[in-house]
């Protein structure tokens, strides 16, 4: 499979996101930090099938966030997203 | 009431073929808090060893019916969940899964239409939700789908979807029965002209398929003049 075919987008990742934050963020506005553009966390580019799960700007192509689970604790990188609405 | 996002024990009820690579599986819910048409649950399979795997799969069925919901899974060669579901899993059978999850690629009935709808092969699911909530409560919306099956035995819900007063516009893009007269070819920009409502009507579209069908499609409909917000898109993957 193609790098093209295995990208998903932010639905992929509504299930995860709905636990780390506790809130729905697939149609949440977020904003990318490297080149401005707005979207909803559904319209993002989204590879699962990483160590972790990254989630980045479909326009730039900027990683925008990445989140990696351990077996007691969670990392998420948020550097490349400058602003999330709720 | 359960939160969304805890993990519940289903009970597997009705197991159905839909065609020889897709059944629809019911899941029995108790304390099922409803959905919109368009959400999906997650579903989680863990191993005796502590070995854990989890899919996402769109709900099929319409909000009306209480304590339960459809999931329709194509199995997927390889796949581990899809796999398990066709190959072991019997009705009886407990599963664990989370949900309903999603609010983006949603519709339900206050939205209103017209609905332009875009499945390729299992990417039908989540609008069958909504073709299905439609029909049970009596919307006027006008509603047309546009679905891409590879041959016509691969065509899910076939027959359901020409009860629910929707307009239905299939293409077959690898075998065609004798005496075809439908479309028989991957969507491209004229199928879509030809097919999708005026952009002037101001559809509100849902496009549901692999990554290369959803990024075809929705590419398509902004050259026809579509406001790209008005399209709604939902890739799935082919991991199964």
């Amino acid at each position: 499979m193609t790098v093209e075919e295995r990208v998903l987008d932010g639905n992929a990742a509504g299930g995860l996101l709905l636990e780390l934050f506790g809130v729905d963020l697939t149609a949440a506005p977020c904003m990318c930090g490297g080149c401005g553009a707005r979207e909803e966390v559904a319209r993002l580019d989204v590879y699962v099938d990483c160590p972790g799960v990254v989630i980045r700007c479909r326009h730039c192509h900027n990683v925008m966030i990445t989140i990696v689970r351990g077996p007691e604790r969670t990392w998420i990188d948020l550097r490349g997203t400058s602003m999330m609405e709720l | 009431m359960a939160s969304p996002i805890a993990w519940r024990i289903a009970t597997v009820g009705a197991i159905r073929d839909e065609t020889a690579s897709v059944r629809t599986y019911t899941l029995r819910l108790p304390d099922w808090p409803g959905h919109d048409p368009g959400q999906h649950v997650d579903l989680r399979l863990t191993a005796e060893d502590g070995y854990s795997v989890e899919r996402s799969y769109s709900i099929a069925s319409e909000p009306e019916r209480a304590g339960e919901i459809d999931i329709t899974v194509e199995r997927i060669p390889d796949g581990e969940v899809s796999a398990f579901l066709h190959d072991v899993v019997v009705a009886g059978d407990r599963l664990e899964v989370r949900g309903p999850i999603g609010g983006y690629f949603v519709w339900d009935v206050p939205l209103g239409g017209p609905l332009f709808l875009v499945a390729g092969g299992s990417g039908v699911v989540p609008l069958m939700a909504m073709a299905r909530r439609r029909a049970q409560v009596g919307s006027t919306a006008p509603m047309r789908l546009l679905y891409s099956s590879r041959t016509w035995d691969d065509v899910i819900y076939r027959d359901e979807l020409e009860t629910l007063g929707i307009e239905v516009v299939h293409t077959l893009t690898r075998q065609q029965p004798p005496g075809w007269s439908g479309y028989s070819r991957r969507i491209d920009d004229e199928l879509l002209r030809e097919v999708a409502f005026p952009a002037a009507d101001e559809p509100r579209v849902y496009v549901c398929g692999s990554t290369r069908f959803v990024d075809a499609a929705a590419d398509g409909l902004v050259r026809l003049g579509y406001d790209p917000r008005s399209i709604r898109t939902e890739r799935f993957g082919a991991t199964g």
